[in-house]
């Protein structure tokens, strides 16, 4: 992170010519800057206050070229700043080995838990400082407060937009939740190893990453369905794992969620009896937990299973410090039949990969994808034109995600008038959003996570496979409103730790509401809502200039204007 | 939460000119917010308001031993499969398990809800659970907050559909599709709460976030705390001032809307005066979040601000190790617990006529002991409901037995009675709510499965 004075002392000059003069006024004509706009509204994070200068000085059509090809990109200023938490880049396994509770711990907490209040007390009281911050240090909390501000700085700070961007939309399509058990020490790895990689490649990689990867299927459990018959004459009496086996056989989680919210879409034509199937063919598809490889003992494997394996049903290992396994002994042989295609009997993995294809290649998922990404970055109300051509650029490219976006980002109908500044902001939206118009500087910060978190929006807590929704109106509800504008009042106060505003945007001179609002709200119209904040300040008394800046800022970004983008 | 809504009705300025007329001026003249507080508890307990029912959900997190709860001490099976962690049975000096019928007695923390079973105002039912086997926590609350076991994707909560299938008490049974034409109803000035009433006031959950039992189309408030509800915390009155003037606007969208009416809820909790708060009698709600989550929940229904579902975590169930016995770290969950309810039940007085308390725990734990003092993971569980119009004083539900043959995968308490039956039973019997079968999508209800808790 960059001290905070540094950025403080750039001072009124530097970065107020950024935030004002580097607003359109040369060759390009208002249309132009609108356009530039509404792209830096949905396809980054929100416009910094120099954005919208860059955009139309290379053209909207070479910046989301560049965007789309992120790994051009540098992203110095990003990659200094992860390497500041510690706990981000580190492995599957080492976070299980560093951060899992330790049985002793488990047993002391217990032990005094069950003397009641005097017990917890008395252990407190008994830790050392040191002892009490090492354990704070070792909580699945920090872990999640780490993965969280990661999330923050790149979406605050990255020059690789679009990819952020991408990459929490594609992590939403494929949810995984970071507080079910084991996920989180999984979850870090399944967006930088599952997602990221893929979102501007071809749809059904990405899908066979997040299927493959042990975050999802821990999550929707395939990793314990299994063959019940098979599990059962393979496994029998080698122990409590293969109990557990047994007593589970066949969990149609993830089959399931796989058709209705990963590919086909609930509509998209598959039955009951689909999700069977699709779950049989992927009986087997599990991963090595980090516990097995800690104690070293692999999952147990029966013997003289070997022998009665045919072709293609050899036992299949990935890549990775908790790879992706498939156990043929676990798998079902059967013959099956998927969406209409005959998968034949004796097979191995082949069935799981078979399926990935068949659905990745489904004229639905085209269809269901395609409506997604436009209910996201166009309209609430998808228009069906567009559906339409962004599910033909689907298809006709084998999925391949970057000309998807392409065709997205450069369609006249992202572009109608219709849908400018018309989407309301995500909680997440609005955070990030308000850090960058203000070009705050952002470290951890206690105060934005709770606030994602009672605004419903806490990365990675979201506990549905659906995701977050995108409609404006799941976001909009009373008492989200307060916590909104509560949101601005803080930030602007100066009372969000970890987040400060841009020393520029705060002169010492005198400046009036108006310049302050075309840096916030480049390209709104806000003669309304300068005049309500002007009327506001007349009625208070006694505030110094640095106060009523602030306080102009704390309702500027907690107007109805910066809720939407 | 569907995403495809009819158009919204416009709003009512009737109704935005009354509530402005009324509380918005009296608070604008500067006068203390307890003058209000005063006007809103002095309503007559006749007025329609009084009448209002209230269901208040108490979700157990974390899977709660139920035998340990309301403990089949007539079982043998229940003394072979458990030493360390056992309540004995009832003697004499009162040391064991507090006799219900003969056969269960409620663990001796839960003496406070002993009283209301005497008082028959409070029924058991007893191996209640889910149809789903899973044994995770996360999918387990999940599947009992969105009432749909096995299917993942329901977006909303069960409580939610419950308001969007209750009429409000106080409307002439117009449909709650959509939350701006049910205000208009009231401001229509069919009741005298008009001025008090305010949609998403109808459903509350105590706590920072809203809990996926009440996610859904139907207008809800999380509540973290009562006292500091509003703009700047509820004490910046010249910003919410501000605020609403920058919000309002002739027209009218989503978000000005949702602006509109939470400075309209912000004023009416705010009028509520939860810093002058007394219960009633003398009655001391137990130290920490769960007993001011009930406190809030008191305060609200007494103000009468038109609250239908009230929604209280507790937590600290998952006694994998240690639990503890008569005394320990169960018991001092459940003394916090029932001393909780309890403190609930006669603050509220005479209202308990019009409210029915309910709790409910994701899964229940196995019949045995584990190794390390504790119960694992198990299937069926008990839930108990409270309140002046419950059929109580009796265990309900078919009681599937402890032996070895009779439990769920060899192991655990079967499940004889599904837990949608005791919630759809509530609903329609207490709250009036009607179309069961879109509050229980997938899952048939007849009133013959209901146990009886509310009579028949």
């Amino acid at each position: 992170m960059a001290p905070h004075s540094n950025r403080w002392i750039l001072g009124a000059a530097t970065a107020l010519s950024l935030g004002v003069a580097a607003l359109p006024v040369s060759a390009q004509t208002p249309a132009d800057s609108a356009r530039a706009l509404h792209l830096l509204s949905r396809a980054s994070w929100g416009p910094r206050p120099s954005d919208i200068g860059a955009v139309l000085t290379m053209g909207a059509n070479t910046w989301l070229d560049r965007q789309l090809n992120p790994e051009n990109l540098a992203d110095r200023d990003v990659e200094a700043r992860l390497k500041l938490l510690p706990t981000v880049s580190l492995s599957m396994s080492e976070l299980y080995r560093d951060y899992s509770p330790r049985p002793a711990d488990v047993q002391a907490a217990r032990k005094a838990q069950a003397m009641g209040d005097s017990g917890m007390a008395k252990m407190q009281d008994a830790m050392t400082p040191a002892e009490r911050r090492e354990r704070a240090a070792r909580s699945p909390q920090r872990l999640h407060a780490e993965l969280v501000t990661a999330k923050l700085q790149r979406s605050v700070f990255s020059e690789r937009q679009l990819e952020d961007v991408m990459t929490d939309f594609w992590f939403n399509h494929f949810n995984v939740f970071f507080n079910k058990g084991q996920d989180r020490y999984l979850v870090s790895d399944y967006e930088r190893s599952a997602i990221r990689p893929n979102v501007f490649g071809k749809f059904e990689n990405l899908l066979i990453a997040t299927a493959q990867h042990p975050a999802m299927l821990f999550y929707l459990d395939n990793w314990q369905s299994v063959y019940v018959d098979t599990a059962a004459r393979a496994l029998q009496n080698t122990g409590p794992l293969a109990a557990r086996l047994r007593a589970r056989g066949l969990n149609e989680n993830y089959a399931r969620e796989l058709l209705e919210l990963h590919t086909l879409g609930v509509d998209g034509g598959y039955t009951q009896a689909d999700v069977i199937e699709v779950a049989r063919a992927l009986t087997g598809w599990t991963y090595e937990p980090p516990r097995a490889q800690q104690q070293g003992q692999a999952p147990q494997r029966p013997a003289g299973n070997r022998a009665r394996a045919g072709r293609g049903m050899q036992e299949v290992r990935g890549k990775g410090d908790v790879p992706f396994v498939f156990r043929a002994q676990l798998h079902d042989r059967d013959e099956k039949t998927v969406l209409g295609q005959k998968l034949a009997a004796n097979r191995g993995i082949e069935d799981g990969m078979d399926v990935m294809k068949i659905v990745a290649r489904h004229p639905s998922t085209a269809r269901f994808i395609a409506t997604k990404l436009v209910e996201r970055f166009v309209s609430d109300k998808p228009p069906a034109d567009l559906v339409d051509h962004l599910a033909d650029v689907f298809q006709k490219t084998n999925g391949d995600l970057r000309e998807v976006t392409r065709a997205l980002f450069t369609s006249d109908e992202f572009y109608s008038s219709e849908y400018r500044h018309a989407k309301v902001k995500t909680p997440y939206e609005l955070v990030v959003s308000a850090a960058r118009a203000t070009g705050a500087e952002v470290s951890q910060s206690r105060r934005s996570i709770d606030l994602l978190r009672t605004m419903g929006h806490l990365p990675y807590a979201e506990p549905t496979p659906a995701g977050f929704p995108a409609m404006s109106e799941d976001w909009v509800n009373s008492g989200a409103m307060l916590n909104r504008m509560n949101f601005g009042l803080d930030l602007a106060g100066g009372r969000v730790d970890g987040v400060r505003i841009d020393a520029s945007l705060m002169p010492r001179g005198e400046t009036s509401t108006d310049v302050l609002l075309t840096a916030v709200l480049p390209g709104i119209d806000t003669k309304r809502l300068s005049q309500r904040i002007s009327e506001d300040l007349a009625a208070q008394s006694g505030l110094t200039q640095r106060a009523r800046l602030q306080r102009a800022l704390g309702l500027a970004l907690g107007s109805p204007e910066f809720q939407r983008r | 939460m569907s995403h495809h809504h009819g158009p919204r009705q416009p709003r009512d300025l009737s109704r935005r000119a009354f509530v402005r007329g009324g509380s918005l001026a009296l608070l604008a003249l500067g006068l203390p917010p307890d003058f209000l507080t005063r006007s809103l508890l002095a309503q007559p307990a006749t007025s329609s308001a009084a009448r209002k029912k209230t269901l208040i959900c108490i979700f157990q997190r974390g899977a709660v031993d139920g035998l340990n709860m309301v403990v089949p001490f007539g079982e043998k099976a229940y003394y072979t499969r458990r030493r360390a962690t056992a309540i004995p049975a009832p003697v004499r000096d009162g040391t064991g398990a507090l006799d219900l019928d003969g056969f269960f007695g409620l663990h001796p923390s839960l003496k406070p809800l002993h009283e209301l079973y005497g008082r028959k105002e409070l029924a058991i039912v007893h191996a209640v659970g889910s149809p789903n086997p899973t044994r995770s926590h996360f999918d387990a609350q999940d599947f009992m907050e969105s009432a749909t076991p096995g299917v993942k994707s329901t977006k909303d909560g069960w409580l939610n559909r419950v308001l969007g299938n209750t009429d409000c008490a106080d409307c002439t049974g117009r449909s709650l599709k959509d939350g701006a034409a049910h205000s208009a109803d009231h401001a229509a000035g069919q009741t005298g709460m008009a001025s008090t009433f305010h949609p998403a006031l109808r459903g509350v959950a105590m706590g920072a976030s809203m809990p996926r039992a009440l996610r859904g189309q139907q207008p809800a408030l999380a509540i973290a705390d009562l006292e500091r509800f509003g703009v700047g915390g509820g004490r910046d009155a010249a910003a919410q001032t501000a605020f609403e003037r920058i919000y309002g606007t002739d027209g009218g969208d989503l978000v000005t809307d949702a602006a509109d009416d939470a400075f309209e809820a912000a004023r009416i909790l705010k009028a509520a005066n939860p810093l002058q708060y007394r219960s009633a009698n003398g009655v001391e709600y137990p130290n920490g979040d769960f007993g001011r989550s009930l406190r809030q929940i008191a305060q609200l229904i007494k103000s009468d601000v038109g609250v239908e579902i009230a929604f209280a975590d507790i937590g600290g169930w998952d006694t994998h190790q240690a639990q503890g016995a008569v005394q320990g770290q169960l018991a001092n969950r459940f003394n916090e617990l029932s001393r909780g309810i309890r403190a609930l039940y006669d603050d509220l007085g005479d209202r308990m006529d019009d409210v029915v308390i309910m709790t409910m725990s994701e899964f229940g734990r196995t019949v045995a002991e584990n190794g390390t003092g504790g119960t694992d993971h198990g299937h069926a569980n008990c839930m108990m409901i409270m309140g002046g119009t419950v059929s109580g004083g009796r265990i309900l539900g078919d009681w599937p037995g402890l032996e070895r043959e009779q439990l769920y995968e060899g192991r655990d308490l079967n499940v004889t009675t599904d837990f949608r039956d005791v919630f759809a039973e509530v609903a329609s019997r207490h709250l009036r709510t009607k179309n069961l079968e879109r509050v229980f999508p997938g899952h048939t209800i007849a009133p013959a499965k209901f146990r009886g808790v509310l009579g028949a």
